[in-house]
């Protein structure tokens, strides 16, 4: 489970997020939406700990984020994905599962499954330099998919991907349905979140404007752009 | 396996694919060798002829400084890049997104790269050191635990550019951190050779001149060199201050260290 109490992160005297709760319950497909600057990305960050919340307080399954042990079974992947261009997809990964804890041929087993899943067989020994940026986001998937992770933590996972590559992240976050992994995912894309979350919540200016059921925010004859798009407008009325 | 232990091996492995390192590597050995013809023949000193194991000896030393010197410059060179090229290629979100905490990226890093210096360095020492054994027959005992004793102040030139590279550009950092190095040299340096027996016989009062506090303080990067050299030449030491230069420099490794620490841990990624 997910909590954040009164989140604030402030840049100087700006507010990219402003005092935001709410909670993620474990096994939910969570949506966070709003347009650029609203402050998801932020989000993401003070979660993996990168950034430090001005106030407020942010828990993973009960532990602190500021935690590194609360990171140990969050796969992330972030938006646009960087490998350092020495190493090949199957290094990167390798890396990746040696750092969860992975040894031997526990390491090489976990990567061959991710790869499976990412579709990147057979191209995993090419140095990241020659992958393009479709490429890239796959094998970041692919990482944050080793070790089974309990928390998939995904900003913009399908930036760069091309339909097919939507498509597979589509089936990939289907099929973890069901299987108690939450989900917290910042897209743009509106009609994919729709078909793979619960639960969505809509920020602007640092702020929730929304957070529930994606059934209970889109009322009928409506898709989840129009709602978004009514929220926002609304805002800057 | 330990996270600092695995980073400090990715570090070392990271660096080694740079066919840059190899070249540098080969090149320095290629130097070294090239000079080994200096180790033949007789040389005349002050009107005195000198046998080539005399001159051998001090032409050791010699370059053992020049390497040490060398690698001063080399391991800034490296040690600017660590956290901004981490930074830059998602090295860092690789290591932090995992339940990594940040001392461990940080000591595991500079570990590595310490490692990968000394081991550099050593390999030079031991050119000369073989060198002087395959050209002379005499084994310069001591001139390879002088390499290691000397190796700290490679640890603490990383130490100093990485804490420095949090604030400032890289290039700056390095720059700072060889005006560190190059104040301590003047007043180390000073003092090594006012002690020194020359000039002791020529004037004797210089001896009463204590060395303000803080000279005694500094960093000792010169002085740890010095004791380097008087393990090489199994010669007295002349200590500025009642701490011993190894101790100084421990302490300053740890105090850089402790306040790198703190301060990466404050960094936004």
């Amino acid at each position: 489970m997910i909590i954040l109490d009164s989140v604030t992160k402030k840049f100087g005297t700006f507010a990219a997020v402003d005092s935001v709760s709410y909670t993620i319950q474990k096994g939910e497909s969570f949506a966070l939406l709003g347009p650029n600057g609203a402050g998801k990305t932020t989000i993401v960050r003070m979660l993996l700990d990168f950034i430090k919340p001005s106030s407020g307080s942010i828990t993973i399954n009960g532990l602190p984020a500021f935690d590194p042990e609360s990171h140990k079974h969050i796969g992330y992947i972030a938006e646009q994905h960087m490998i350092p261009p020495y190493l090949s997809g199957f290094e990167y990964l390798s890396r990746h599962a040696s750092l969860i804890g992975l040894s031997g041929k526990d390491v090489e087993k976990e990567v061959d499954r991710v790869l499976e899943i990412v579709s990147m067989k057979g191209q995993e020994r090419i140095k990241s330099t020659a992958y393009s940026k479709g490429m890239k986001q796959r094998i970041g998937l692919g990482a944050a998919l080793l070790g089974q992770p309990t928390l998939l933590i995904l900003d913009e996972p399908i930036t760069g991907l091309d339909p097919i590559g939507i498509r597979d992240v589509r089936q990939i976050l289907e099929n973890l349905r069901g299987k108690g992994v939450t989900v917290i995912l910042n897209s743009h894309l509106l009609s994919e979140v729709e078909k793979t979350c619960e639960t969505a919540a809509i920020m602007y200016k640092g702020k929730i404007l929304i957070k529930d059921t994606i059934n209970a925010i889109v009322k009928d004859h409506e898709t989840l752009e129009d709602v978004f798009i009514r929220y926002i407008e609304h805002e800057n009325e | 396996m330990n996270n600092v232990i695995k980073i400090t091996i990715y570090t070392i492995r990271d660096q080694m694919r740079h066919k840059s390192f190899y070249v540098l590597l080969g090149l320095s050995i290629l130097f070294i060798l090239t000079v080994r013809g200096c180790y033949d023949g007789g040389y005349t000193v002050n009107g005195k002829m000198m046998d080539n194991v005399t001159f051998a000896w001090y032409f050791s030393k010699i370059v053992f400084h020049l390497i040490a010197v060398g690698m001063f410059l080399m391991v800034s060179m490296i040690s600017i890049k660590i956290f901004s090229r981490d930074h830059e290629d998602g090295s860092l979100v690789l290591f932090l997104s995992r339940s990594v905490f940040r001392w461990q990226y940080v000591l595991g890093r500079v570990t590595g790269t310490w490692a990968l210096c000394l081991i550099f360095m050593f390999i030079l020492h031991l050119t000369i050191f073989l060198t002087v054994w395959a050209k002379t027959g005499t084994i310069i005992s001591g001139y390879l635990t002088a390499s290691l004793v000397s190796s700290i102040n490679l640890l603490f030139v990383i130490a100093c550019v990485c804490f420095l590279s949090l604030f400032m550009p890289d290039f700056i950092s390095a720059l700072f951190t060889m005006g560190i190095l190059f104040v301590g040299f003047i007043s180390d340096g000073g003092y090594q050779v006012i002690n020194s027996d020359i000039v002791r016989s020529a004037v004797p009062s210089s001896v009463d001149l204590g060395p303000a506090l803080w000279r005694v303080l500094y960093p000792k990067v010169f002085m740890v060199q010095a004791y380097a050299d008087a393990i090489i030449s199994k010669s007295e030491f002349h200590n500025m201050g009642s701490f011993h230069p190894l101790l100084n420099l421990s302490f300053f490794i740890l105090l850089i260290m402790t306040l790198m620490l703190g301060c990466f841990n404050r960094k936004e990624i």
